[in-house]
């Protein structure tokens, strides 16, 4: 019981995530070509005040010391820095962000959505995550 | 159809509560890339990138079946991703004319452009993978943070997508 409660939480923050995308329409290809075009601001004060309340709300909790729901202190870790794979496999990333409009949660939306269309872009991507497993040791990180 | 997307000075700080919502209810980093590990590590185990323990990153999936619902909803209620093209974006006004006359009448969203999905998403898992981080997890946690790693993977992105939509977009349609 207490485990699918714990999956269900999360789908529900799935789907607040998701609800908030779609109704602003971050997950359309019309507004990612828009904003590498810099035609619109949209995109730009999306992700601009998105990071905004982000940063307030980590200072916040370590500034109070904000403990989890369940008591614990809370931890933010830096993922490692590995200047060529972030870089690198970000360029990469990158283009297929430009190129389908989608990234991680509008390609799991567009599933949804356009099953269709999103099952090519989850095949593609299932299949660059195996290739870079493939490849990893042979890459500079 | 409503046609204009929910305000920037909206939708974005509601975005950027998934980042307290995670810590504080779940003790988690935003991020989404990590389901495609999680997900072939479902498959096979054999390529040491894939022999991990997968249930670190079971959380991502559960969170990614929420998306694929909100999908379902939107698309059961006649939601078209190509009706979006002819948004006025509000804030600077553009019209759209400058992207869409690359793409033909039915929109970009057509199974005629199959090969850009399935190409644009292998560079998406690849590149994501490979940047250890996605949108979520560099551009909104990372940033959120101030680490450079992910600064530099944010770097990264936009000018993949910059060389997309300047120098491939323009020579497929």
């Amino acid at each position: 019981m207490k485990k699918l409660l714990n999956i269900v939480s999360y789908i529900l923050l799935g789907i607040y995530f998701a609800t908030v995308l779609t109704e602003a329409q971050a997950i359309s290809w019309y507004r990612i070509q828009e904003m590498f075009y810099f035609k619109s601001f949209h995109m730009y004060g999306l992700l601009g005040s998105a990071i905004a309340t982000g940063a307030l709300s980590i200072w916040i909790i370590k500034k109070f010391n904000i403990k989890s729901i369940n008591h614990n202190p809370i931890e933010v870790k830096d993922k490692p820095f590995q200047w060529k794979a972030n870089f690198g496999g970000g360029i990469i990333f990158g283009l297929g962000w430009g190129l389908t409009g989608a990234c991680s949660a509008p390609l799991f939306i567009s599933l949804g959505i356009n099953w269709k269309i999103g099952i090519l872009l989850l095949i593609g991507a299932l299949a660059g995550t195996y290739l870079y497993g493939i490849l990893k040791d042979k890459l500079p990180h | 159809m409503k046609n204009e997307p929910l305000a920037w000075y909206i939708a974005g700080p509601l975005i950027g509560l998934i980042v307290p919502l995670l810590l504080l209810l779940k003790e988690k980093q935003f991020g989404i890339s990590s389901s495609y590990r999680f997900l072939i590590a479902g498959f096979t185990k054999k390529i040491g990138y894939f022999n991990y323990n997968r249930e670190q990153d079971a959380w991502q999936f559960y969170f990614v079946i929420g998306l694929i619902l909100t999908g379902i909803y939107y698309g059961l209620y006649g939601y078209d991703m190509n009706a979006l093209k002819t948004t006025k974006t509000n804030v600077v006004g553009f019209s759209g004319g400058d992207v869409m006359h690359y793409v033909s009448t039915s929109g970009f969203y057509d199974l005629s452009n199959w090969a850009i999905f399935l190409f644009g998403g292998v560079l998406i898992g690849f590149g994501s993978r490979y940047s250890n981080g996605c949108t979520a997890g560099h551009c909104i946690m990372g940033m959120s943070q101030f680490s450079l790693t992910s600064f530099i993977a944010t770097i990264g992105f936009f000018i993949g997508g910059l060389i997309a939509t300047y120098f491939i977009i323009p020579y497929l349609f």
